[in-house]
């Protein structure tokens, strides 16, 4: 009975597998397919949303408190690139060693921060969060270090224009897998445990012996370290830092939207909000017109899922699915149960997931 | 339970990502233009028409359709038509970078033009670099764009820091006992603002002019009364007042006025010379004596210039005071693009970028356009406007063509 | 040195009931509904853009227009809270909110731009560069007006909260959903009356608002909504007259280090707002404990 029951389920894992294996390699000759560097554009910044969003989710949607200043952890990490490789004469791929250095200074941010502002409630939380964004933004445009607001220029690479984009491709699709890898990572481990245990009920979970603070201000690290690399590579990537367009407040709600719209808290949802909304958004501006259209669609799209899909695609769409194998389940079951009651009654079991 | 969504999952993933490649690999296929010798010739820029600096990038908009309609309506470039393709990059830098690649290279556009303001030019005109297009534009004139050293970057317009020389030059060449004793000196936190009041704040001073207020503050306060009435309190004789905007000036005016204080000499680095715009934000009354620089006017005795202003009044409506400086910027830079190509005898981006490092002198709605070896145009003029009695005079060079005397001291508030 | 101060003072008061003015809504639904509406920055501005109108194309003076835009505001408030806000429920009901206000705001930006452009307009009367010289100080008659009509405003929520049964309801619903409901009352009637009141109140902020900016944009909604939420949780959730405070607090004293670093100034919102929260985070005048998350 063991063994029936574990065979299909062994079948799901290699699927699974199979799956994840062929997604990624199909990333991986996306580019030599798709030459064209629109497309290698749009797939680069996607991908950038795909990190960013996963590394939100991995705090916000893990632990329940909504965080709108993640911009502060790209921002930094941003600016900490470009002044890196100014003073200490960085250029070219070797920039791209810098990029770890960049997330651990946004982890480093992350520590202080986290313990201000995890002190308090889910919707101070969020105001505190915002409030640090401007904080951030202020810095930025008053201290001499990151140029005011004139800005700062980080070196541009000397990549072959035809295959320009690809080289931050890569890197952003590295980045994306392992992030998402180390999602899943923690959310099977004990740690993703207290975390979610957090989010449901964080007063019990102290009195069950949840340690909170630190469990939430180590995923907040963790999240401001894939966020501060991912600002890294976006700087690198666009050529230019000022402090209102690195310190963004329509970055950190589009990011709030990538992960509700896929779903808050799963693991695919963050990706899939980001493969389908940033390039829509890119490509709608792409279509000229008014750029008011856009935003009104966007508004509008948003308020859609919001109030049609509130648990966003993939936990919405797991559900219909779910309804359906069950309605499948029930008619088998409607015909096999007559064929049960032509046997004798007894040891028949029916398989346990339904 | 968990395998079904798990499943449900990674269909919902592939097929997003299918899809992704599929709609993106379609809008590559869009066809781009001109093989034929008669299609017409397509000009690719991405501007900002929403955003923080949409009122600028529609104004653009205008300036580089007038252009386009002008030259269509004497045969277009190389006998061919010109056609223009403009996309909206929403003020944001990730979108400008997207616009220009998707121009360059799906819509394979024969020219570009650039977009409106310095923190967009910075980044585009590297993308157009790492293709070879010629980059000629009139709204990157910060010291940001030209520390990048790029060869493909010609900037029509003046370049920002020189903006208020002419105001310099004429407090030189006043005698000491006519020069104000004192002058304040607030400043927006602003690359287009902030350089310009530095430097005319570090030459006055050397002349003996004493300096009772200088700070910036920050470029988007929703309400500057704090500000305002800090310099109205050192009762400064002259006012050099840093602003990027409207919006800026009016409530800098609104307090003076509130606070009974009226220097003998007032003059902001932007906002008066919005035309209709600023009279009806501050009153035909107030704006009686205040001053700004400006490359350009509407009132411009050019005929060229006048031309299109009575052009863009047919079409848009308005009067001539309408008539934003962006606008002249833009048509000027289809007209030295035009120029180029026109004694090129050919779209060849990299012919027009040696001919405009090559020192040549062209012609604009603006005047004389030279550009050196780092893009700037330095046979840009720079000309400080009055407003007097209701009507926009250029006042300064005092020895340029055209110039009225300037009537100091500035008039008293009046509503 | 002594008389910028002062002056610094008297300019940041009167600053801060302005911004109390715009605030005010925001704090009542915040306090009463949980829900935080980051779409109060584009009301304030739908506020202005609506005086606007009436000022200019139909030649409405400011404060009479203030008659037909503060009762549009409040059908615009239901109708909003009833289409979108209402629906939502469950767990993440917090995050859904937030985000549907966003969403609004960005449709009501989107529908501005269409309308109005991104030119910049402002509201102007006889009154609006106007000041008189009270204690020694030049101070702006619209930032008086601004002024007195926070006060008049605060007042009547006031009163409305305390004297009226409405107004029962409306505490009653602040301080425990569930037993609210149990005692009959209509807690999404109640709910929707709320929100209403809170938007019609944004649209005498708008006008004063739009009065004093010197030019205003679709755009303009952003710088606002940062200085507002900060207001209103340092405030405390709910403290309509606590926002009052909190504003002029705030506004005083961005406008005293104006004095010496204006780049920094704004700074003075956020850092007074951090400071606040770490010693106590229900904000000043807040109840400890009314919102367990």
């Amino acid at each position: 009975m063991k063994f029936a029951a574990a065979l299909p389920s062994q079948r799901q894992a290699v699927a699974q597998v199979a799956g994840v294996l062929v997604l990624i390699a199909a990333a991986v000759v996306f580019p030599l397919v798709f030459t064209n560097p629109t497309v290698t554009n749009f797939a680069v910044i996607t991908l950038i949303f795909v990190c960013v969003a996963s590394a939100w989710n991995l705090f916000s949607g893990f632990s329940g408190y909504l965080s709108l200043g993640h911009a502060v952890f790209y921002g930094t990490g941003a600016y900490f690139l470009v002044v890196a490789a100014k003073d200490w004469n960085v250029s070219g791929v070797a920039v791209f060693w810098l990029l770890p250095l960049a997330g651990l200074v946004a982890a480093i941010v992350a520590v202080p921060l986290g313990l201000i502002a995890l002190r308090v409630r889910r919707h101070t939380f969020v105001v505190i969060t915002i409030a640090f964004f401007f904080i951030a933004q202020l810095a930025a445009s008053n201290l001499k270090v990151t140029g005011g607001s004139s800005g700062l220029l980080p070196p541009v690479p000397n990549f072959a224009p035809a295959t320009f984009n690809d080289p931050f491709y890569y890197l952003a699709l590295v980045m994306a897998v392992l992030t998402v890898a180390v999602a899943w990572q923690v959310r099977r481990s004990r740690f993703g445990l207290q975390l979610r245990a957090i989010r449901d009920d964080e007063d019990r979970a102290a009195g069950l012996g949840v340690r909170t603070m630190p469990v939430k201000l180590a995923a907040l690290v963790l999240s401001a370290f894939i966020t501060g690399m991912a600002g890294g590579l976006w700087v690198f990537f666009i050529g230019e830092a000022f402090p209102q367009f690195v310190f963004d407040p329509l970055f950190d709600l589009a990011v709030v939207f990538m992960a509700f719209f896929g779903g808050l808290g799963t693991l695919a949802g963050p990706v899939l909000g980001a493969l389908v909304l940033e390039p829509a958004q890119l490509y709608l501006n792409l279509q000229g017109g008014n750029g008011y259209e856009s935003e009104i669609l966007f508004g509008a799209l948003f308020l859609v899922v919001i109030l049609f899909l509130p648990r966003g695609v993939i936990p919405t769409g797991g559900e219909y699915l779910r309804a359906y194998r069950a309605r499948l389940d029930r008619a088998k079951e409607g015909s096999s149960k007559s064929e049960m009651a032509a046997d004798s009654a007894g040891t028949s079991v029916k398989g346990g997931v339904s | 339970m968990r395998s079904l969504s798990h499943r449900a999952r990674f269909m919902a993933l592939g097929a997003t990502v299918a899809l992704g490649a599929a709609l993106v690999a379609a809008c590559s296929s869009s066809n781009g233009s001109s093989s034929a010798n008669k299609s017409p010739i397509v000009i690719g820029t991405s501007l900002s028409l929403t955003g923080d600096f949409s009122a600028d990038g529609q104004a653009f908009k205008r300036g580089y359709e007038l252009w386009a309609s002008d030259v269509n309506a004497k045969g277009g470039l190389l006998g061919r038509k010109v056609k223009l393709e403009i996309l909206n990059d929403n003020s944001s830098p990730t979108q400008v970078d997207t616009n220009y690649t998707d121009l360059i290279t799906v819509k394979h556009v024969d020219l570009t033009f650039g977009p409106f303001s310095s923190l967009l030019t910075a980044p585009a005109a590297q993308v157009a670099h790492r293709y070879g297009y010629a980059f000629v534009e009139g709204a990157g004139g910060s010291g940001l764009v030209f520390s990048e050293k790029l060869p493909n970057v010609f900037d029509v317009a003046l370049p920002v820091v020189n903006s208020l020389d002419p105001f310099i030059n004429w407090m030189k060449s006043l005698p000491a006992s006519q020069r104000p004793a004192t002058a304040a000196y607030p400043s927006a936190d602003d690359p287009f603002a902030s350089p310009q009041v530095a430097k005319t704040q570090a030459t006055l001073e050397s002349l003996g002019i004493k300096t009772v207020y200088s700070k910036v503050f920050p470029e988007e306060v929703p309400d500057y009364l704090p500000n305002a009435n800090l310099v109205a309190s050192k009762k400064p004789d002259m006012v050099v007042l840093g602003s990027t905007d409207v919006p800026t000036v009016s409530s800098f005016m609104h307090a003076f006025q509130q606070q009974h204080f009226n220097p003998k000499i007032f003059i902001a680095t932007a906002g008066p010379d919005q035309g209709g715009a600023f009279v009806s934000a501050v009153g035909a009354g107030n704006a009686n004596g205040m001053m700004v620089p400006n490359a350009w006017f509407p009132g411009f005795q050019k005929a060229s210039s006048m031309k299109m202003v009575n052009e863009y009044v047919q079409k848009y409506g308005g009067s001539a005071s309408d008539v934003n400086a962006d606008v002249a910027e833009a048509y000027s830079v289809g007209e030295v693009v035009a120029q180029a190509v026109d004694h090129n005898k050919s779209l060849s981006n990299s012919k027009i970028i040696s001919y405009l490092h090559s020192g040549v002198t062209l012609d604009s709605v603006e005047g004389p356009v030279m550009f050196n070896a780092l893009g700037e145009n330095v046979k840009a003029i720079a000309f400080v406007f009055q407003w007097q009695n209701g009507q926009y005079v250029q006042v300064l060079p005092t020895n340029a063509q055209g110039s009225k005397s300037i009537v100091v001291p500035k008039p008293n508030w009046s509503g | 040195m002594a008389n910028q101060i002062a002056q610094a003072i008297a300019a940041g008061i009167l600053g801060g009931g302005v911004y109390a003015l715009m605030a005010a809504g925001l704090t009542l639904i915040f306090g009463v509904l949980d829900i935080i509406n980051v779409a109060q920055g584009i009301f304030v501005v739908l506020g202005a853009y609506l005086s606007y109108v009436l000022s200019v194309h139909l030649h409405i003076d400011l404060f009479v227009g203030l008659l037909i835009t503060v009762p549009a505001m409040f059908i615009i408030g239901i109708v909003i809270y009833w289409l979108f806000i209402r629906p939502l429920r469950g767990a993440e009901r917090t995050s859904m909110t937030l985000l549907a206000c966003f969403a609004v705001a960005l449709i009501i930006e989107g529908i501005l731009y269409r309308e109005f452009g991104s030119n910049y307009v402002s509201l102007k009367a006889w009154y609006t560069t106007s000041s008189v010289h009270l204690f020694g100080f030049y101070l702006p008659v619209i930032y008086l007006l601004g002024f007195g009509l926070a006060v008049v405003a605060i007042g009547l929520i006031y009163l409305m909260l305390y004297r009226t049964k409405f107004g029962r309801a409306v505490r009653a619903t602040m301080q425990n959903q569930t037993a609210a409901r149990l005692v009959g009352i209509d807690v999404n009637r109640v709910a929707a009356l709320t929100f209403g009141v809170g938007t019609a109140v944004t649209a005498i902020g708008g006008m004063v608002f739009g009065a004093i900016s010197g030019g205003f944009t679709p755009n303009s909604g952003y710088d606002l909504i940062s200085r507002l939420l900060a207001i209103v949780i340092l405030a405390g959730m709910g403290s309509i007259g606590g926002a009052l405070a909190a504003a002029v607090f705030m506004t005083t004293a961005e406008a005293v280090v104006d004095i010496w670093q204006p780049t920094w100034s704004v700074a003075v919102f956020y850092l007074a707002m951090v400071i606040i929260l770490t010693v106590r985070p229900q904000g000043i005048f807040g109840r400890a404990g009314v919102r367990a998350q």
